[in-house]
């Protein structure tokens, strides 16, 4: 197919009835960063185009105390320079600072890096910890599916990633990230994993979400690590029993991949990581 | 063909393009604004780096159509009256310029950084410009020369 | 005396031009009624080839399929060998080795044109392991044999040098290809002047030898050419071996059309040399106090397709091998061997880069079986001023090695680290 018609969407529900008019033949480009290099080599070849950067309804950060909503066309950059990232939510932020450059991040907004559909998505496993839900408009109306679930069942052709949201961590509770890069900027993920923790007054864990990335076909949430941690303290034992716990559920998942000797011994130190963190910034929250 | 309007180093173009056309072949090829490099083409490199609606992109990521209504600043809009804006002179002074093809994306880089933050600490001009890969390996004198800019622009200030 | 240029900061001439982006690299160039071309290239390392280009010739905007049968004069380059052709003939001996050069209206023709031209390939065995290359039954590159070059050094008497040392070792190192990724991918423009002079405006590390180049293959007189160096966006030896200049300058030459060509970063990365890739197996010995006494090693260095520098590299390699160590009694044996690998060339330090990944780890397995601090091992064995290298070479000027490791050790406190086992 040849491109032949683009559209600047000017609001939601123009580009929903674009969709409905075009469905498989178009494709939606936000911030480009992986679509405009798709459409150059040829890997994809829609006919129609859909901007939707200029939608102002799809950049909102919406807060209303019990819940985060992110438009899908907010960029890292707005989710980095937002103060409400910055406390028991860090893992998103940590996340979405390590994404790609400040170009990438300019552009690159949270909508594009889950309809993308990579496993190495970096923004991904901390929502998926957060338990977000996919917000998803089309003319049939609107469909909501839990992020983790959102990989088995896609936005479909008429339909437009429009929003993601997820529960305010409670102050108890606190988010982080870790990823292994091969550099420090412009890395494409390794591995990352990302967990949710809540800790009683005695720091036992009475509630947690783990989630990896590029662990398997798409990230996911990583059950094993969290019935290991429930009811525990973080300490070096329970943190080399969350290791375990991985590494038994990644030997299943990757059999016979040849990265899995690799992925095996470094998510180690990154699972460490992310739950050593998670310990000690419980204080720097300021919830205790 | 699409009918597309934007502003570019303040003066504005109307001008219909290919609808798979790219934002820097626009700059390139139909506006005449060479300064914009091609290093890579999937945005690992950041020599196409031009400043659009206040802040860095790599052109080679954005199609043309999408800049329809933006303003864009490519390193021929950092001169002002046939002066060389600070960083750009800092950058000749610092002995930061080597091969060439990097600096112009490096010194818009360096631009957008200082708008949002005019006092960076070395970490943060590291952080600042890490989008933009040089190769023969000038970075530290593109932190001095980011140095000394921010000190030009203070004189200028004064 | 005074000096004018030492000792002081200088502008370079061209630092306007490049932070102000006016200065122009060949990408940059724009010519009234400029055609463009592309290169076909092979996807396959080693087999005999058939070309078709009919169907792609009559594509509309399509003006000429180039093939190694349009080469007027010669259709063979090199900067030290002549193994490199313009365009494959019988067969490829590389991916990425050109075998045609499509030229068009736009780039947009070229690329529809491209997937036109049939090529059809009849693999041949291949090799791919330099130390498999040197084998009598090897696939052959070229010719009769695989080995380019073998570079010989011999200093004293090794046999009576093994007899005085406490402690050999021996090991296999390997250093892989290494891509120098200019920032500022080949490209070029070639045109005809109005007296007939052909013109090619590209960035370059050699305009001359280019010219020399291009007159043997269009059979005409050097006189007639102009390589111009436009501003050049990075090389580290990567522009030494010629790229767009030939398939240029013929196209300019045949179809009279001022014509362009930028090559995108995947065919950069497939059109150029390689740092080689070494593998070096060493022996080095010390007597109980610490003196070097012997060294033997045999470098071979991955050549791929084409020789290019492979010659002068292993020579440098084989000179360097010893590192900056006075050692009486050495062998060694370096060899450049086709593969049909990427070809490799020059690349900053043009051999002298690998060895020390063997040497300088030969030291430091000497030393800790010497039981000795590794800068004090060092500093017993350096080269210093009236040094003899293995080469014979008389070391009269200044040697201030010691210098140099005695403040490094000072800023980085190697020795203390080591007794810690830091190191």
């Amino acid at each position: 197919m040849t491109l032949n018609q683009v559209y600047n969407g000017n609001s939601i529900d123009e580009v929903v009835e674009l969709l409905g008019k075009y469905g498989k033949e178009a494709k939606i480009v936000a911030g480009g960063t992986d679509i405009v290099i798709a459409l150059k080599n040829e890997k994809i070849s829609p006919r129609v185009l859909i901007d939707i950067t200029k939608i102002d309804e799809l950049k909102k950060i919406e807060d209303d105390g019990e819940y985060i909503t992110l438009g899908a066309g907010v960029t890292f950059t707005q989710i980095v320079e937002n103060d409400i990232f910055h406390g028991n939510l860090r893992g998103l932020y940590k996340a979405c600072r390590m994404v790609g450059s400040p170009q990438i991040r300019n552009k690159g907004t949270i909508g594009g890096n889950i309809a993308n559909g990579s496993a190495a998505a970096d923004s991904i496993p901390p929502l998926i910890a957060l338990g977000s839900i996919v917000s998803l408009v089309s003319s049939d109306g609107v469909r909501e599916i839990p992020l983790e679930d959102y990989y088995y069942d896609q936005v479909r052709d008429n339909e437009l990633l429009r929003s993601i949201r997820f529960k305010k961590p409670k102050d108890n509770q606190v988010l982080n990230f870790s990823k292994l890069g091969l550099r420090k900027a412009l890395a494409i993920s390794r591995l990352t994993t990302a967990v949710l923790l809540e800790f009683d007054e005695n720091n036992i864990i009475q509630f947690v979400r783990a989630a990896s990335g590029a662990l398997g076909k798409y990230p996911m949430r990583e059950i094993e690590v969290e019935e290991y941690l429930l009811g525990k303290k973080i300490k070096n034992e329970t943190i080399d029993g969350a290791v375990d716990a991985l590494q038994i559920a990644m030997d299943e998942r990757l059999k016979g991949r040849s990265t899995l000797p690799y992925k095996r011994t470094a998510i180690v130190s990154i699972l460490r990581e992310t739950l050593e963190s998670g310990n000690e910034s419980k204080n720097e929250v300021g919830a205790w | 063909m699409v009918n597309i309007g934007l502003t570019v180093n303040q003066k504005l173009f109307e001008i219909s393009v290919d609808e798979n056309l790219r934002l820097i072949d626009l700059l390139r090829d139909k506006l005449g604004f060479h300064g914009t490099k091609e290093g890579c083409g999937e945005g690992e490199c950041g020599a196409c780096t031009v400043i659009m609606d206040g802040e860095t992109v790599n052109s080679c990521l954005v199609m043309a159509f999408q800049a329809n209504g933006s303003n864009i600043t490519t390193i021929e809009g950092m001169e002002k009256d046939g002066k060389l804006h600070p960083i750009q002179q800092a950058y000749i002074d610092a002995g930061a310029v080597q091969c060439g093809f990097c600096i112009p994306g490096m010194v818009l880089s360096t631009k957008a950084l200082l708008d949002k933050n005019s006092h960076p600490n070395r970490d943060e001009i590291r952080e600042g410009i890490s989008g933009n890969l040089c190769r023969c390996t000038g970075y530290n004198k593109m932190l001095d020369a980011t140095e000394m800019a921010i000190k030009y622009m203070e004189e200028e200030k004064e | 005396m005074k000096l004018n240029v030492v000792g002081k900061s200088v502008v370079r001439v061209d630092a306007y031009s490049k932070v102000t982006g006016s200065a122009l690299y060949p990408q940059d160039i724009y010519l009234d009624d400029m055609v463009y071309g592309k290169t076909l290239r092979s996807e396959r390392p080693h087999a005999k080839i058939n070309i078709d280009v009919t169907e792609a010739e009559e594509i509309q905007g399509v003006l000429k399929v180039f093939t190694y049968k349009d080469v007027p004069k010669e259709n063979i380059h090199g900067v030290v060998l002549k193994d490199h052709e313009v365009f494959a003939s019988e067969k490829v001996i590389r991916i990425g080795e050109p075998i045609a050069f499509i030229v068009a209206e736009s780039e947009k023709v070229c690329d529809e044109a491209y997937n036109k031209v049939k090529i059809e390939y009849e693999d041949l065995p291949a090799v791919f392991d330099p130390v498999e290359a040197m084998k009598e039954d090897a696939p052959k590159v070229h010719g009769e044999s695989n080995i380019i070059f073998n570079y010989k050094l011999r200093h004293g008497d090794i046999e009576e040098g093994k007899k005085k040392c406490k402690y050999i070792v021996e090991n296999t190192y390997y250093s892989p290809m290494v891509e120098h990724a200019f920032l500022q991918p080949e490209a070029g423009l070639a045109y005809l002047e109005e007296d007939g002079t052909l013109v090619v405006a590209v960035a370059t590390q050699y305009p001359h030898y280019d010219r020399e180049e291009i007159a043997i293959n269009l059979g005409i007189p050097e006189e007639n050419i102009k390589v111009i160096n436009t501003a050049v966006g990075g090389a580290f030896g990567a522009r030494e071996d010629i790229s767009p200049q030939i398939h240029l300058a013929l196209a300019a030459y045949t179809l009279k059309r001022p014509i362009k060509v930028i090559y995108s970063r995947e065919e950069s990365f497939l059109t150029h040399s390689k740092r080689h890739s070494m593998t070096m197996k060493y022996k080095t010995g010390a007597d109980e106090d610490g003196f070097l006494q012997y060294m033997e090693a045999e470098i071979i260095g991955d050549s791929g397709a084409h020789c290019s520098w492979a010659i002068n590299v292993l020579r440098k390699a084989g000179v360097h091998a010893t590192g900056p160590y006075v050692i009486p009694n050495v062998k060694v044996d370096t060899y450049a061997v086709y593969t049909n690998n990427p070809f490799t060339g020059a690349m900053r330090g043009f051999g002298a880069t690998q060895v020390p990944i063997a040497h300088e780890q030969q030291m430091d397995i000497l030393a800790e079986k010497l039981g000795m601090d590794p800068i004090e091992f060092r500093m017993k064995n350096i080269f210093r001023l009236g040094s003899t290298t293995a080469t014979g070479q008389v070391l009269v000027d200044s040697v201030p090695l010691d210098k140099c490791i005695e403040e490094v050790n000072e800023h980085f406190n190697f020795s203390e680290e080591a007794k810690e086992g830091a190191i």
